[in-house]
C-alpha cells in the first residue's frame, strides 16, 4: 500500500514536472498567443476565429495559439498575468477607467500610439469610439496614448416585440410623446410595457437614457470625463429621477422588477411577456437565435440623440508579450474589411464595415442605428463607469426609486456622495 | 411516533440538500429554447445532452480532469507523507517546543487565502513556477499539510507507547518504528485525510485560477468559470457544467465512502 502510494507520488510528480518543461520557448517556435472571452456563438468569436485563419495564410510559419478564457477569470487575474511570462502576445480586456485604464497606469500595456497612427485605426475609429482606446497618465480614458483597438460597438436601445405591437394597434413611436402613448397604452391593456431588472445594468440604464435625453454632450463629459462638474440635483438627472419614479407609478416598469436580473429581463421579454425590452446589442445575438414565436424589431430611444454605448472590448498588447510584431498584425486583420464585414453579418456592430456587404437586413438596420448614434456623436458611455464600485451604488439607488422607499431626491444626494468621493482620488 | 417524526425531518433535510443538485440537472439537460420559454424549475421537455456535450469539448474536459487528478492526487499523497512526518516528530518525537510549532502550524491554517496570494505570486515567479502544475501542488502540499500535521499530532500523542517501547526492545530504529508500526496502526486515520485532502485540493478554486494561466495546465473548477459572461450567462451551459464538475468528486467520495465512515469510526488507535 504505502510503496505503491509512493510510486504514485512520484509518477504524478514527475509528470507534472514532464508537462512543464516541455512548454515551447517563445523564441524557436514562432507562436502567436492570442486570449479573448466571447463565448463561441457570438458575433466576435465568429469574426475572430476567420481572423485567425486569415492571420495563418498570410503569416506562414506561424502558429496562433488561441485560448478562451473566462470574463471573471480575466478580470482577477489580469495584472498578475500580464506582469509575468505567461502573458499573451494579444488579449482582449475590458474597456474603462477601472480596467484597461488601470493596466495602462500600471504599465503593463504597451502603447499602440504609433501603430494606430502608421496603419490607420485612428482614422478608422473616431469620435466616441475613440474615447475608450485611448488613456492618459492617470488611466482615465478620452485622451492620451492609444491602448487599445476596439473592433466592435455596442449600444443601448429598445427591444419590441411586433406581435404585441400589432395585437394591440400600436406603430413603433418616434417622437418622446408618442412612446409614452405607446406604454399608456399597453398599461390601459393590462400589460406592462417594459421588462426591466432592477437587481442589475438594466434599470440604470434606462435611468441613465433619461438623463441623455435631456443632456448635451458637455453634460456627459463632465459625468464621465471629469471635464467640469457635475451637479446631480441639475436638471438632466432630477428629470431622470422623477420620471422613473413617475413610471413605475404609471405601471410602466412593474413594481417587481427591482429583483430581477438581467437574465430575467431578457428571458421574459424573449418569452413573449412584455412587449418592450430596455437593452444592449449584446442582446441582439441572443435573441436573434432565441425567439422563434413570434416577430420582433428594434428601434433607438425616441427623442434623444445620444444612448448608452461605447466601443466594444479592446484588443491589448501586454508590455511582456514576445511577438507583438505580430500582435499588431493581428489586430490589422481584424479591423480589415473582410473580417468587419464578417462581424456585421454576424449579428455584431462593425467599426469599419462595407454597410453595403451586410446582407442580413435586421443586423443592417442594427448597424445603421448604431451609424447614426456614433455619427451624431451620440455615445454616451455606461452610468457606472465614472467610479470604482459605482455600479452597485446605482443599483442601490435605482432599486429605491422602483420601490419608490426613497424621494427622488434623497435618491440623487446617495449618488452624488461617492461619485464626488472618488472625484477627490482621481488620479491618485 | 417519534420515530416517524425523526424519519420525516430526516427526510427533509435530504431533500433540502439535493434539491440544488437536481436544479442543476434538470437544467443541465434541456435545450435552451425549453430553459427560455418555462424557466429554471420546469421539467425538462425532453432529454438533450447538447450542453453537456458542447461545454466538454468547448474546454476540453477530459484534459482538465487529468490535471485535477494529477494536482489532486499528488496533493494528497504527499501531503499525507509530510504530515506523518511532521506528526511522528510532534506527536511522538515529542520535539522541543512542539506546542508552538503547532500553533504556528493552526495560525497558518486560519489565514485566509487572499492573503497568500501575492507572496505565492512572487515566489512562483522567482522559481520560474508560475503558470505550472507543479507551482498548485507544492502549494497545497504545504496548505493541506499545515492540517494535516495539527490533527495528525493530536492523534499520535495518544499513540500507546507500550507498542513502540516493544518495537524499540526488539531492534527497530525509528524510521523502522515509523514505517512498520505506526503507519500501519494508523491507516485508516491516513486513509480519511487522504481523501479529504484529494476532495479539497479538487474544489479548490481561487489560488489555481492565480497560477494556472494556460489552458492546458487549468483544473476543473477554474474552468467551470469559463461561463461567467460580463452580461449574461448561458443557463444550460453553466448547469452541464457543473453537473461536469461536481460528477467527479461526488463519485470520488462514493468510491470511498466506506473507507471514510469506517476511518471515522474507528477514531481512535485501539
Amino acid at each position: 500500500m504505502r510503496r505503491l502510494a509512493l510510486a504514485v507520488a512520484a509518477t504524478l510528480v514527475l509528470t507534472a514536472c514532464g508537462a512543464t518543461a516541455e512548454a515551447p520557448s517563445p523564441q524557436e517556435a514562432k507562436t502567436l498567443t492570442l486570449w479573448h472571452y466571447e463565448g463561441p456563438d457570438s458575433a466576435m468569436a465568429k469574426a475572430w476565429a476567420e481572423a485567425i485563419k486569415k492571420f495563418e495564410a498570410t503569416h506562414p510559419g506561424v502558429k496562433v495559439k488561441f485560448e478562451e478564457k473566462g470574463f471573471e477569470a480575466m478580470q482577477k487575474t489580469a495584472s498578475q498575468v500580464l506582469n509575468s511570462d505567461a502573458a499573451p502576445d494579444l488579449t482582449e480586456y475590458n474597456k474603462g477607467n477601472a480596467t484597461a485604464g488601470a493596466l495602462a497606469k500600471a504599465g503593463l500595456l504597451t502603447d499602440l500610439s504609433a501603430e494606430a497612427a502608421e496603419r490607420g485605426w485612428d482614422k478608422l475609429l473616431t469620435g466616441s469610439l475613440q474615447t475608450t482606446a485611448r488613456y492618459d497618465e492617470r488611466g482615465i480614458m478620452g485622451s492620451g496614448n492609444w491602448y487599445g483597438v476596439p473592433n466592435y460597438g455596442e449600444f443601448v436601445m429598445v427591444y419590441y416585440n411586433k406581435k404585441l405591437f400589432e395585437k394591440a394597434g400600436l406603430e413603433v413611436p418616434t417622437t418622446f410623446e408618442e412612446f409614452t402613448k405607446v406604454m399608456d397604452a399597453f398599461v390601459a391593456k393590462d400589460q406592462t410595457p417594459l421588462a426591466m431588472g432592477g437587481a442589475e445594468y438594466p434599470a440604470q440604464q434606462v435611468f441613465y437614457q433619461l438623463a441623455l435625453s435631456k443632456a448635451q454632450r458637455p453634460w456627459v463629459n463632465a459625468y464621465q470625463l471629469y471635464q467640469g462638474r457635475t451637479d446631480f440635483k441639475g436638471p438632466e438627472l432630477t428629470y431622470a429621477a422623477q420620471t422613473m419614479a413617475d413610471w413605475v407609478k404609471k405601471g410602466y416598469i412593474s413594481k417587481d422588477a427591482a429583483g430581477l436580473k438581467a437574465q430575467d429581463m431578457g428571458d421574459a421579454f424573449m418569452a413573449g411577456k412584455f412587449p418592450m425590452m430596455v437593452s444592449g446589442s449584446w442582446w441582439y445575438g441572443t435573441v436573434q437565435s432565441t425567439v422563434k414565436d413570434f416577430e420582433w424589431g428594434t428601434f433607438l430611444w425616441p427623442g434623444s440623440r445620444m444612448a448608452p454605448g461605447s466601443s466594444g472590448n479592446l484588443w491589448v498588447v501586454p508590455e511582456r508579450a514576445k511577438n507583438k510584431e505580430l500582435a499588431y498584425d493581428f489586430i490589422d486583420i481584424t479591423m480589415s474589411k473582410e473580417i468587419q464585414n464578417l462581424l456585421g453579418n454576424s449579428g455584431g456592430i462593425p467599426v469599419a464595415a462595407d454597410t453595403s456587404a451586410i446582407t442580413d437586413p435586421k443586423s443592417k438596420e442594427l448597424i445603421e442605428n448604431f451609424g447614426r448614434l456614433a455619427g451624431q456623436d451620440g455615445l454616451a458611455f455606461y452610468p457606472d463607469w465614472p467610479a470604482p464600485g459605482y455600479y452597485d451604488v446605482l443599483v442601490a439607488g435605482v432599486q429605491e426609486l422602483i420601490n419608490a422607499t426613497k424621494t427622488p431626491q434623497q435618491v440623487l444626494d446617495e449618488l452624488a456622495g461617492p461619485y464626488n468621493d472618488n472625484l477627490a482620488d482621481v488620479g491618485d | 411516533m417519534r420515530r416517524g417524526a425523526l424519519t420525516a425531518s430526516l427526510a427533509v433535510l435530504a431533500l433540502a440538500m439535493v434539491a440544488p443538485f437536481v436544479i442543476v440537472a434538470l437544467n443541465a439537460v434541456k435545450s435552451k429554447r425549453d430553459y427560455t420559454a418555462n424557466g429554471p424549475f420546469s421539467l425538462p421537455e425532453g432529454l438533450s445532452l447538447e450542453a453537456v456535450a458542447d461545454f466538454w469539448t468547448r474546454v476540453d474536459f477530459g484534459e482538465k480532469l487529468f490535471n485535477s487528478a494529477l494536482i489532486s492526487g499528488s496533493v494528497a499523497v504527499l501531503a499525507v507523507l509530510l504530515s506523518v512526518l511532521n506528526a511522528y516528530a510532534i506527536g511522538i518525537g515529542r520535539v522541543r517546543g512542539r506546542m508552538w510549532v503547532l500553533v504556528v502550524f493552526l495560525a497558518a491554517n486560519t489565514l485566509p487565502q487572499e492573503a497568500l496570494v501575492y507572496p505565492l505570486y512572487y515566489l512562483a515567479k522567482a522559481t520560474g513556477l508560475y503558470d505550472t502544475r507543479l507551482a498548485v501542488i507544492i502549494i497545497f502540499t504545504v496548505i493541506q499539510s499545515a492540517f494535516g500535521t495539527y490533527l495528525l499530532s493530536a492523534v499520535l500523542g495518544q499513540f500507546p507507547r507500550e507498542i513502540l517501547d516493544a518495537a524499540h526492545i526488539d531492534g527497530a530504529g525509528r524510521f523502522r518504528a515509523l514505517w512498520s508500526v505506526v503507519v500501519p496502526i494508523s491507516r485508516p486515520t491516513l486513509s480519511v485525510l487522504m481523501i479529504f485532502f484529494f476532495i479539497w485540493t479538487w474544489n479548490e478554486f481561487f489560488l489555481p485560477l492565480i497560477f494556472l494561466v494556460s489552458n492546458d495546465n487549468q483544473t476543473v473548477p477554474v474552468v467551470l468559470g469559463l461561463l461567467q459572461g460580463e452580461k449574461m450567462m448561458d443557463a444550460t451551459m453553466s448547469s452541464a457544467a457543473a453537473l461536469l464538475g461536481i460528477v467527479p468528486a461526488v463519485a470520488f467520495f462514493l468510491i470511498f465512502q466506506r473507507t471514510l465512515t469506517r476511518g471515522v469510526t474507528v477514531g481512535a488507535i485501539k
